[in-house]
């Protein structure tokens, strides 16, 4: 791979290109699925090629192709230079990245069991473990749709730059997916999807136990749909799950810190930011609310030890106590903010090219345990977790409906309640957050963005926590 | 490919369909009326999809110096240790005669320098005529050639060329509108047009206010229309439905929607964005009813699928690498318009809301149907049968059966639409529906 993205690099920079880079991503992996106890086709991925950028006189362009034979390298090299000059006397705001260290380095989350080596008979037996402890007499509930769906990878990039940067990262990644639909006659249906993932090796499936993580999810459906009562409305105290936690973190915080759209360059796809330039260290939550995101968790479904710039990765702390701190920059909005890049710009594969993305975000945790935040309420309700949720592509306007979700009676845990809807602007939200849990949990996740689409892992994650006089109900 | 073909078939395969595509893609990006990058592909990429026994395994298979034959041997090895599958299913038995689809391929698309940057700043230029400050957007073209031959005699090509933009205008940074040109070839191409429609849009919708929770009569723009068909299109492929995830289970040849309503897939549409003279199993595309006044006519089929539901192919077989392998995927979406003028819908309404575009649809339950989505983009009062004031801040949060059935009006002009919200080329007009559940964030 390193001959290629040099020829690459080297054959751009005799082209014309002021500044090149060459990334070239080879992913092998497979995904195994069960549907109602039968495979679905067992597939394969087998994915190699080379992406190539270039900035010509502040025009950016981008090539990639999947033949890495030198004349096709070559001709993408080429290519990428002549199409950002054509595009150049359309750019009245020339593309230009912030001075960065140049790094000589190799990298790779560590795996104790290569997955690849793993049987896909021994793969198949982990989905027919989880489906034959999803019986009816397990679980007490009939499952009429049971999607079960295993999902593992190796990702192996090579990156160089124009100004020295020589990196190689591996990274192997695994996805344990259900959809489970529970019924019960005369209540209908109720769904749950859950991912677990981590950027490690087979040893991960092993400690999961994903027929004991089924087992739950469906006997919470079956209490769910037995039990579930017409949620509360009006304005009252909710303490949300780790799960709720993780994804306003991410849909609320994460994406709308991102630089890019800040800047307008995702105006007409993922959207832009209620978040403006004037509004660093401007104060939006409570002094409770502090959320990072960090590529660098060991284990975790977003982890990188170096974006696809070459940036060595670090925490980022995105709201500190309340106050809007660091921003998610790579090197091309780090010069327009006057910053360094803080390494997120992560691309999904060698056709993709690099954008600003999240690792894992989360809320940091404090220091009480749920039973404490519940017991200062005298009503409100518990979200643990949920199933439908959106935001408005400015990141102001969002909305949570609870799948697994109880009533909080006089500090306590009380009755299941169905689908209590939490919508709220971000503001509102994070200013009424009056204390955070201590105790963590993650979740898998793939994030949409990008033009075309880059599904990207990521966690989510955080410790429950508490918010005060929110109105309930859509 | 017949190399390919050969080998899986010595490795006692019953049942093997090889793929190939060679692809060349641009796309120029823009925000704040500048470009922002340029991108180009260029692919050859095989695909295998095999079947034995009911069993079924695919690679997609994009690293040109692997061995094809040891990945089928892979995939092969793979079979050998799965049950046998819950149905026998046969690939469609060639040989088919395909029709070439007219108005699907423009060589002048073929070339790298097709004038992105030039419709880039067509579009541009229009929006900010009408009133939008800052124009972003996207502007792609591309061609193709995609090549089917499988063990049941089936063997076929087919090629095409496309361009298209996406045009969002800012007025301000909370007033926005949406345009789109879609197209097989220049001459249909209109980025002007697109352009026109984001700006004016954007222009209107300057000064929103809150709006309000509550029951309203929505007329649908065709942007978000074209995302909820592309929704029913999905619950309407068999691959959903066997699933558990689509909210047309167990409703064949029953009533999901206005008897006013009638939706057809048709792939091989002349100048049809997405048209394809053969499926990824070799048969031919055409067109299929999937509502047919109201009525719930076909699920969309694969061999697997067909055989399963016993049903009659359909030509929407697809190959995705990932999770599925080999699904039934809509083409082209096609809403058969109404006879009445966009104003005639608004004054039907009286009074209630039109809402232009919406993003990040998302389902509490895909069997109930249950959803909500934003609303994005302009969003305007109707009053006494007449556009009046923008609003912001909403969200249509329904049932999709429910909004189906209660489609009270079509208009007689109809937009092709796919952006990134909306995947599936659709052909969609103004839709007016009764009482749309619509919400809004508590700040």
């Amino acid at each position: 791979m390193e001959d290629e993205t040099r020829l690459a690099v080297e054959h751009a920079l005799k082209s014309g290109a002021n500044y090149a880079e060459a990334r070239a991503q080879r992913d092998v992996g497979h995904t195994l699925t069960l549907n109602n106890g039968v495979p679905e086709p067992v597939t394969a991925t087998r994915r190699l090629g080379i992406g190539i950028r270039v900035i010509v006189d502040g025009s950016m362009g981008f090539a990639s192709t999947n033949s890495l034979e030198s004349s096709q390298i070559r001709n993408s090299a080429e290519t990428a230079v002549k199409i950002a000059k054509a595009a150049a006397r359309l750019i009245s705001t020339p593309s230009k990245l912030a001075p960065e260290k140049s790094w000589e380095d190799k990298w790779e989350a560590k795996m104790k069991i290569d997955t690849q080596k793993v049987s896909i008979e021994e793969k198949l037996n982990v989905l027919y473990s989880i489906e034959k402890a999803l019986s009816p007499e397990n679980v007490k509930v009939s499952l009429p749709s049971r999607i079960l769906l295993l999902d593992d990878e190796l990702a192996e990039k090579f990156y160089l730059n124009s100004e020295g940067s020589r990196i190689r990262g591996i990274v192997p990644r695994i996805s344990v997916f259900f959809i489970l639909t529970g019924e019960e006659k005369g209540k209908g249906t109720i769904q749950r999807m859950r991912h677990e993932a981590q950027s490690r090796g087979w040893e991960a499936v092993k400690e999961l136990d994903p027929p004991a993580i089924a087992i739950e999810e469906a006997s919470m459906l079956g209490k769910m749909l037995r039990e579930g009562k017409q949620p509360p409305s009006g304005e009252i105290d909710l303490v949300l799950g780790s799960e709720v936690t993780g994804i306003i973190c991410h849909e609320s915080c994460g994406h709308p810190q991102e630089a890019d759209r800040i800047l307008g360059r995702e105006g007409a796809q993922a959207g832009e930011s209620y978040v403006t330039r004037e509004m660093m260290g401007e104060r939006i939550g409570s002094e409770h609310v502090t959320i990072i995101d960090d590529p660098t968790l060991q284990n975790s479904y977003g982890f990188y030890m170096y974006d696809d710039e070459g940036v060595k990765a670090k925490p980022r702390t995105l709201i500190k106590n309340g106050i809007i701190s660091d921003l998610l920059h790579n090197r091309e909005t780090a010069a327009e903010f006057g910053v360094s890049s803080n390494a997120s710009a992560r691309s999904v594969a060698y056709d993709r090219e690099p954008i600003i993305r999240m690792g894992n975000t989360f809320m940091k945790p404090e220091d009480h345990t749920l039973n404490e935040l519940v017991e200062d309420i005298n009503f409100g309700v518990y979200m643990k977790s949920f199933m439908e949720w959106n935001i408005d592509d400015r990141r102001y306007n969002q909305r949570y409906v609870g799948l697994e979700a109880y009533t909080i009676e006089n500090g306590k845990i009380g009755t299941p309640v169905r689908n209590p809807i939490l919508e709220v602007t971000t503001p509102r939200l994070y200013a009424s957050v009056d204390a955070v849990g201590k105790e963590m949990e993650y979740s898998g996740a793939t994030c949409g963005k990008g033009d075309p689409q880059q599904g990207a892992p990521v966690w989510t994650g955080g410790p429950p926590i508490r918010i005060r006089k929110i109105r309930l109900g859509g | 490919m017949n190399r390919i073909l050969s080998a899986c078939k010595r490795l006692g395969v019953e049942s093997v369909v090889v793929g190939f595509t060679k692809s060349r893609d641009q796309m120029v990006r823009f925000s704040n009326n500048s470009v922002t990058v340029v991108n180009s592909w260029q692919n050859e990429v095989p695909t295998v999809y095999l079947a034995s026994d009911g069993k079924r395994a695919a690679c997609r298979i994009e690293e040109q110096d692997v061995e094809i034959e040891s990945v089928a041997r892979e995939l092969v090895d793979s079979m050998r240790v799965m049950p046998r599958g819950d149905v026998d299913f046969n690939l469609p038995k060639g040989p088919f005669t395909y029709q070439e689809i007219e108005g699907i391929y423009d060589k002048r698309l073929t070339e790298i320098d097709t004038g992105l940057v030039d419709a880039a700043e067509t579009a541009i230029n229009s929006a900010r005529k009408e009133g939008a400050e800052r124009v972003s957007g996207v502007v792609t073209s591309g061609s193709w050639e995609h090549f089917v031959l499988t063990s049941a005699g089936a063997e076929g090509s087919s090629k095409g060329t496309g361009i298209e933009i996406t045009v969002r205008g800012f007025a301000t940074s909370d007033a926005t509108g949406q345009g789109i040109s879609i197209a097989t070839n220049l001459n249909r191409f209109h980025p002007a047009e697109a352009g026109s429609m984001a700006g004016t849009i954007a222009r209107k919708a300057r000064g929103g206010t809150a709006g309000t929770p509550g029951k309203f009569n929505v007329v649908f723009g065709p942007a978000i229309f074209a995302d909820l068909v592309d929704r029913a299109a999905d619950s309407a492929s068999a691959y959903s439905v066997d699933l558990g995830l689509s909210f047309f289970q167990d409703r064949l040849r029953k009533k999901v929607a206005s008897e006013r309503f009638t939706l057809l897939d048709n792939g091989s549409l002349p100048n049809g964005p997405g048209s394809i003279a053969l499926d990824d199993e070799g048969f031919p595309t055409g067109e299929t009813l999937l509502i047919g006044k109201g009525i719930l006519e076909n699920y969309l089929h694969t061999s697997y699928t067909a055989a399963k539901h016993k049903a009659q192919l359909t030509g929407s077989a697809q190959f995705e690498g990932g999770v599925a392998g080999m699904v039934p995927t809509p083409r082209n979406l096609i809403v058969e318009p109404g006879e009445e003028q966009f104003e005639e819908l608004l004054d039907r309404a009286q009074s209630g809301l039109y809402i232009t575009n919406n993003w990040y649809t998302r389902f509490q339950n895909y069997q109930i149907g249950d959803f909500s989505t934003i609303c994005r983009d302009g969003v305007f009062e109707i009053r006494n049968g007449k556009l009046g004031n923008p609003v912001k801040g909403l969200r249509v949060s329904d049932n999709m059966i429910r909004i189906l059935q209660s489609i009270e009006m079509l208009s007689k002009e109809r937009q092709w639409i796919r952006w990134w919200e909306v995947p599936t080329p659709t052909l969609t007009p103004y839709v007016l529906v009764r009482d749309v559940g619509i919400t809004t964030a508590n700040k």
